[in-house]
């Protein structure tokens, strides 16, 4: 094994890391706040793909194809499209089940979560589609060197996505007034619509900000693995869970430690042991890090959740 | 009020007569249709079973099957052995007469066992895997190759023809896949070559770079994906990103249009194994038309094999002149059907005779079959 094989191996682990990341951050953020797991969110990655290739197809239909504006325009339509679905899901499955026996909500989320799945796989396609590689082209064939390894432009984009979402996420919940109704409504929604909070509106944010953040991670996938597929997100979705509960669950920093420590496993697994003893080895590491610190690795923020 | 009564009656007596009916002796004959046709390999299961339901048509049209109707009973395994083990205890349930099914290897060898059990003929247009045919059931047969001819047919081309020494195995780690995997290994070093690499993956896993980072350290001349083009259309693409432009070999499994989609129509270097094409055959030419008539898409690539499957089993009941498995094996053992895809005999196992597997490469946005080298 070369330096160069490693280099180029921890880096795939990270850019694999980041990607789970921005999947986990929504998991995370819907669970800090209502402390119920989201079984849809994965969907919702997946519905984003689909909304944004046609959104992509539609630009290039009406002002031709310029590759940066298209694909910006289209995460954007992406974002609201997902943040609609999950905005839905918050409505239609999820609202009136808050009061609910804590399986109700679980229960109707993996509901959901299939019900999304055959949906698209009914009436958008039965086989892959092929991310329009025009506009990911120069993402991917354009590298950075880092010592003997190549990094491409995608990779760069993906963690540095990662890092400002986290940073912003961050930012919102422990410096805004928004921040404060979401930590207010995790503590205690009947105090917190008491003092003033509007609950539900604050809910159903937490919902189209974790959506829109889905869309976002399914657009960068589809790039990343030129395919986009209606049962995407079920691998996806679960090894971003896996992410948030090894990271601390309803933990916004957890979660993108957790994602990044899954990915390098992932990658290091692949190069030690070949990859088909990824799945024994990442939740292997799940469970060793749970039997010593049970609730993740920065804990899950049981004082103030998310 | 009277007009109604008489309705009534009426109805209640066609009911009661069409009672009798069914008590006397069942107006169809059910054939079982089971494969894939949700998931990532549903759509390359689906035109398997639209080709059975093709030839289906074309009987009942004739007349039926030894006087009676054809009624196929089309059930989804999901590519997943448990499912297909439920899926063929429904069909032993309704009373199908035989099987054309299961798709991938691992639902047909797990569902195998309980149509044999029931004694059912099961004949799968699809299913590689060496397994399925060793288990030493009478009963079922298969109208493709195996994989032990496969294997040997890639690791052969990437040797004998390419004058490779070094190549990497990446395998989906199903049944078909990882099976598959082993027999070019095996075969491959036999020849005195040396694979570099030899790992497996989830079947759901789109992210192959870091596999591919090690490829790369590895110095593999060709790299060989045993699994499905759902998984293989986007190794392919990722292999090119990350700058390797090493042969990549794949199996009947990426025999469908949607993996020269992926990879892009003029992709260079990509070849797959498969039967000898059929598109240009005199005798392929009235399925193709029908096929497109009925279902309006291309055909993938396997519905010929689901119609064939379905012809070579009707004419054998037929012969036989009941549905009893035991007899209908003997006359699928016993003579050569004509296919399109020519004449086929089957052995003792129920393995075709002669199975004839060649490498096809993408030329001009499809797969073609690959002129020999001069």
């Amino acid at each position: 094994m070369t330096a160069q094989t490693l280099i180029e191996i921890l880096i795939n682990g990270i850019s694999r890391g980041a990607m789970y990341a921005l999947v986990a951050l929504g998991y995370t953020m819907v669970y800090g706040v209502l402390g119920m797991i989201n079984f849809a969110h994965g969907e919702i990655f997946m519905i984003g793909m689909f909304a944004c290739v046609y959104a992509l197809g539609v630009f290039s239909l009406m002002w031709g194809d310029h590759a940066m504006v298209n694909l910006t325009l289209a995460m954007v339509v992406a974002m609201v499209f997902s943040a609609a679905y999950g905005y839905a899901n918050e409505r239609i499955a999820y609202r009136r089940l808050r009061k609910a026996h804590v399986l109700a909500p679980l229960t109707s989320a993996i509901g959901i979560s299939t019900f999304l799945q055959y949906f698209i796989f009914l009436t958008v396609s039965k086989d892959s589609v092929n991310f329009p590689r025009y506009y990911s082209d120069w993402l991917t064939n354009n590298h950075l060197r880092l010592g003997p390894a190549d990094v491409t432009y995608l990779q760069v984009t993906i963690l540095g996505l990662t890092l400002v979402i986290m940073g912003g996420l961050y930012y919102l919940i422990n410096h805004t007034r928004m921040g404060i109704a979401l930590r207010a409504t995790a503590q205690d929604q009947l105090m917190a619509s008491l003092v003033g909070i509007p609950v539900n509106r604050t809910i159903a944010f937490t919902f189209i900000l974790g959506s829109a953040l889905a869309a976002i991670a399914g657009v960068m996938f589809s790039m990343y693995s030129n395919v986009l597929v209606f049962d995407a997100g079920y691998r996806v979705g679960l090894k971003a869970f896996t992410a948030a509960i090894l990271g601390g669950i309803g933990n916004i920093p957890g979660a993108v430690l957790g994602a990044m420590i899954l990915g390098l496993t992932e990658a290091l697994t692949t190069l030690q042991f070949g990859s088909e003893w990824n799945d024994v080895t990442t939740f292997g590491v799940l469970m060793l890090v749970l039997l010593l610190r049970p609730r993740g690795l920065l804990g899950e923020r049981v004082a103030d959740k998310v | 009020m009277r007009k109604l009564s008489l309705l009534l009656s009426l109805a209640v007596a066609t009911m009661l007569t069409g009672c009798q009916k069914a008590q006397e002796a069942p107006a169809t004959i059910k054939i079982g249709l089971a494969g894939a046709q949700t998931g990532s390999d549903g759509q390359i299961g689906l035109s398997m079973i639209n080709g059975s339901l093709v030839a289906i048509d074309e009987w009942n049209a004739k007349g039926g099957l030894l006087g009676k109707q054809i009624e196929p009973m089309i059930l989804d395994d999901g590519a997943q052995p448990q499912q297909a083990v439920t899926v063929a205890q429904s069909l032993i349930g309704s009373g199908v007469a035989a099987v054309i099914g299961h798709f991938n290897s691992g639902c047909t060898i797990p569902a195998s066992r309980l149509y044999n059990d029931a004694k059912i003929v099961e004949i799968s247009p699809g299913s590689t895997n060496p397994l399925y045919t060793e288990q030493g059931f009478p009963y079922a047969f298969r109208i493709c190759g195996r994989d032990d001819q496969q294997g040997v047919v890639i690791a052969s081309f990437l040797h004998d023809q390419l004058k490779l020494n070094k190549i990497a195995i990446l395998d989906d780690k199903t049944t078909y896949g990882e099976g598959l995997a082993k027999v070019v290994k095996k075969a491959f070093e036999d020849k005195g070559g040396t694979v570099v690499m030899f790992q497996g993956i989830d079947k759901n896993d789109r992210d192959f770079r870091a596999n591919l980072s090690i490829v790369q350290g590895s110095g593999a001349e060709a790299f060989v994906w045993g699994g499905m083009y759902a998984a293989g259309g986007p190794l392919c693409v990722q292999l090119r990103q990350a700058g390797l432009n090493i042969p990549f070999v794949s199996d009947d499994g990426c025999q469908d249009q949607a993996f020269v989609d992926t990879v892009g129509g003029t992709a260079q270097n990509v070849f797959v194994s498969f039967g000898k094409d059929y598109h240009n055959l005199p005798a392929a030419q009235p399925f193709l038309a029908a096929y497109q008539k009925k279902f309006n898409q291309p055909e993938g690539a396997y519905s010929v094999y689901g119609y064939d499957a379905a012809n070579v089993l009707f004419t054998a009941i037929q012969t036989a002149g009941t549905t009893d498995a035991e007899k209908v094996s003997a006359v699928m053992k016993g003579q050569p059907f004509d296919t399109i895809l020519g004449k086929i005999e089957f052995d003792a196992k129920g393995d075709l005779k002669q199975a004839g597997y060649v490498i096809w490469t993408v030329k001009d946005g499809k797969l073609q079959e690959l002129a020999p080298t001069p």
